[in-house]
């Protein structure tokens, strides 16, 4: 299997007053095309910057030491030049956010945020052209009335709407990956299941693989087809969902499975006490899907 | 465009409120001063029966209220005396005098403008790298120090040391242009005499570079704090991780929500530059209003000073409501710089 991504010892560190503080110790993590990987792990674990080392983010910032190997596609990303991986950025892979209202563009249109999206792609593309295309998307997203969507600004729908504009957006160039970082948290919990399970059908249709940053098991589980436990920038576990939730190798899961709230999408986990025990070797679970 | 209309109104209200303050402030410091005008119109030879005359003549011996009243029915048919020092209608003299400092300040505003907005932009845009380092300490210079002190150190530096710009003055003397506008980068050029419209320009770049120097910082600084403050927000990072170009974002993107507060005070910046032109075209001999209002005030001609005063807040009204206007048109094509605003 050749990977869509494959992460190789990825190390992080910030520069800081007094030296450098690591974040990531040595990350492993791979995604095939189409395949759908949730990376969970508390607040604080080092989840959100692996999306923006992917993205090449990270890579431009001044205070960030990052090495080790992003291969995304057969090449790597913290070895290409910046304006290379800016390429890459909203067509090959593309972002969804925690806070869909906040993350869109309050002083532009709908419609107007759509077309600078797709003109990434293809650059001379019509503003009707694109509405066009947008109109379809936002119909793929069981959004009712796209032309009033188009035309409204960000704070003139609602979050659920705005989820659902976030998720069609991410998906109008045909990325092969998508990373979303906790998405839809900032909703309503049942807004942000029904907003998951449409993204969930919409990739599936589409094949683009995602990755799905979450504190959340109970949403992990409905979601992902593999799933990568990380603990204080370390990979603790990884695995097939089923084997991995039927089965939990390590401590810090088993302490995460049992803090996991009972009503699926809710609040954030709270791992009581810190054992030990979490710092025990990587678990993984061989066979099954992959 | 209905509120900007409502604005408009309002503003226009507010302003006449405010001449109307200004004149009775004027008038009654011009009552105040020691001395009687009547005598002072008169020289120290006059005979007590011209001046009975005159004081009769100037509606002196007739109560305050009633002064002022004639005080306002002769500035609103445009009379504003006669000038003691220069013997011509003050209407003439700030009519002659007027356009220089305007062409001065206004020069120095799209300094502003042009220097300011961008400063920051770039600043901001390389927020905590060596670009923004030397845009924060050049900042910080040019707002530390008052116009008129740039004023003296851009002569010593850019006139007499090193001498690539003329000390004093509006237009070499060589050149006779005929006076249209009284700003005499339009005059030259209706002239069709390129020649002196360049020796006009080049005349003006120190004295509007002096005037326009705290400004730009100001707006460099205000602009770059706004936008640094813009680019923590998430949308920022959305636009990052769909690989917009930095330039776009930072244009598009950051600069747009500070776009207003920066218009704002430059446009506070701009009006009080017509008060610091006063001591800019001392240094420069700029033969401006500025230095016409200096002249008479030393001669305690009083026409003259009210004359002056009145035009100046009229001139400072006159640009708060452009200033007003503009950011009310921009605030309804940008709508929402911060949510749930209107
Ligand atoms: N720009 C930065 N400079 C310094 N340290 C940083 C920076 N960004 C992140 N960190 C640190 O890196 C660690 C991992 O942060 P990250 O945002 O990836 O956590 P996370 O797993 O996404 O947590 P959460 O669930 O709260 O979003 C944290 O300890 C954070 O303090
Ligand atoms: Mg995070």
């Amino acid at each position: 299997m050749s990977a869509l991504l494959d992460i190789r010892d990825l190390r992080l560190g910030f520069k800081g007053l007094r030296g450098i503080t690591e974040v990531l110790h040595g990350i492993d993590l791979a995604i095939a095309a189409g395949e759908r990987v949730a990376l969970v792990g508390e607040s604080g674990s080092g989840k959100s910057v692996t999306a923006r080392i992917i993205l090449g983010l990270l890579q431009e910032a001044r205070a960030a030491r990052v090495s080790g190997a992003v291969e995304f596609d057969g090449r790597d990303i913290s070895t290409m030049p910046a304006r290379q991986r800016a390429k890459l950025r909203g067509t090959e892979m593309s972002m969804i956010f925690q806070d869909p209202t906040s993350s869109l563009n309050p002083t532009f249109t709908i419609g107007r945020q759509f077309a600078e999206v797709m003109r990434r792609r293809q650059p001379e593309m019509s503003r009707e052209a694109c509405d066009r295309r947008a109109s379809e998307m936002l119909a793929e997203v069981s959004i009712p009335d796209p032309a009033r969507v188009l035309s409204a600004y960000p704070f003139q729908l609602s979050g659920g709407m705005n989820q659902r504009v976030m998720i069609a957006m991410a998906l109008v160039n045909h990325p092969k990956l998508l990373l979303a970082d906790e998405p839809g948290t900032a909703l309503d919990v049942s807004v942000q299941a029904l907003t998951l399970r449409l993204m969930h059908d919409l990739v599936e249709r589409h094949g683009t693989a995602v990755l799905f940053i979450s504190h959340n098991l109970g949403v992990v589980r409905e979601f992902a087809d593999r799933v990568y436990v990380i603990y204080r920038g370390r990979i603790v576990e990884e695995g097939p969902t089923r084997a991995l939730f039927d089965n939990p190798g390590h401590a810090y899961t088993r302490a995460l499975m049992s803090a996991v709230p009972r009503i699926t999408g809710a609040g954030l986990p709270e791992v009581p006490e810190v054992s030990d025990d979490f710092l025990a070797p990587m678990v993984r679970h061989t066979g099954g899907a992959a | 465009m209905s509120s900007v209309l409502r604005i408009l109104l309002r503003r226009l209200g507010i302003s006449v409120i405010v001449l109307i303050g200004v004149s009775m402030l004027i008038f009654a410091i011009a009552r105040i001063i020691p001395g009687d005008p009547a005598r002072i119109a008169l020289g120290p030879n006059a005979t007590a029966e011209q001046v009975v005359m005159i004081r009769t003549e100037m509606h002196l011996d007739e109560p305050i209220v009633a002064q002022y009243g004639h005080f306002v029915a002769d500035v609103l048919r445009g009379d504003l005396g006669t000038s003691l020092y220069t013997n011509r209608p003050v209407t003439t003299d700030i009519a002659e005098f007027l356009p220089a400092t305007l062409e001065l300040v206004i020069f120095a505003g799209i300094l502003m403008v042009g220097f300011g907005l961008p400063l920051g932009i770039l600043a901001a845009r390389h927020r905590g790298r060596w670009p923004d380092h030397v845009v924060r300490v050049l900042t910080l210079l040019t707002v530390s120090a008052p116009s008129f002190v740039w004023a003296v150190i851009l002569m010593l530096l850019f006139a007499f040391y090193l001498p690539l710009f003329p000390v004093a003055g509006r237009l070499d003397s060589a050149y006779d242009i005929t006076r249209v506008t009284g700003f005499l980068t339009v005059d030259t050029l209706i002239a069709g005499n390129f020649g002196a419209f360049l020796d006009a320009l080049h005349h003006l770049v120190l004295p509007a570079v002096a005037l326009a120097l705290s400004g730009i910082g100001q707006a460099a600084r205000l602009t770059r704090a706004n936008m640094v403050e813009t680019y923590d927000k998430p949308y920022i990072e959305m636009a990052e991780a769909y690989g917009f170009f930095p330039s776009r974002i930072a244009r598009r993107y950051a600069f747009k929500p500070s776009l207003i507060p920066s218009l704002t005070i430059i446009g506070l910046d701009f009006a009080a530059m017509l008060g610091n032109a006063f001591l800019v075209e001392a240094v420069f001999a700029w033969p401006g209003l500025s230095r016409y209002g200096v002249a008479v005030i030393l001669r305690k001609d009083l026409n003259a000073i009210m004359g002056t005063v009145l035009i100046i807040a009229l001139t400072f009204l006159v640009v708060n409501i452009i200033v007003d206007l503009l950011i009310a048109f921009l605030n309804t094509r940008i709508r929402h710089s911060t949510r749930g605003a209107t």
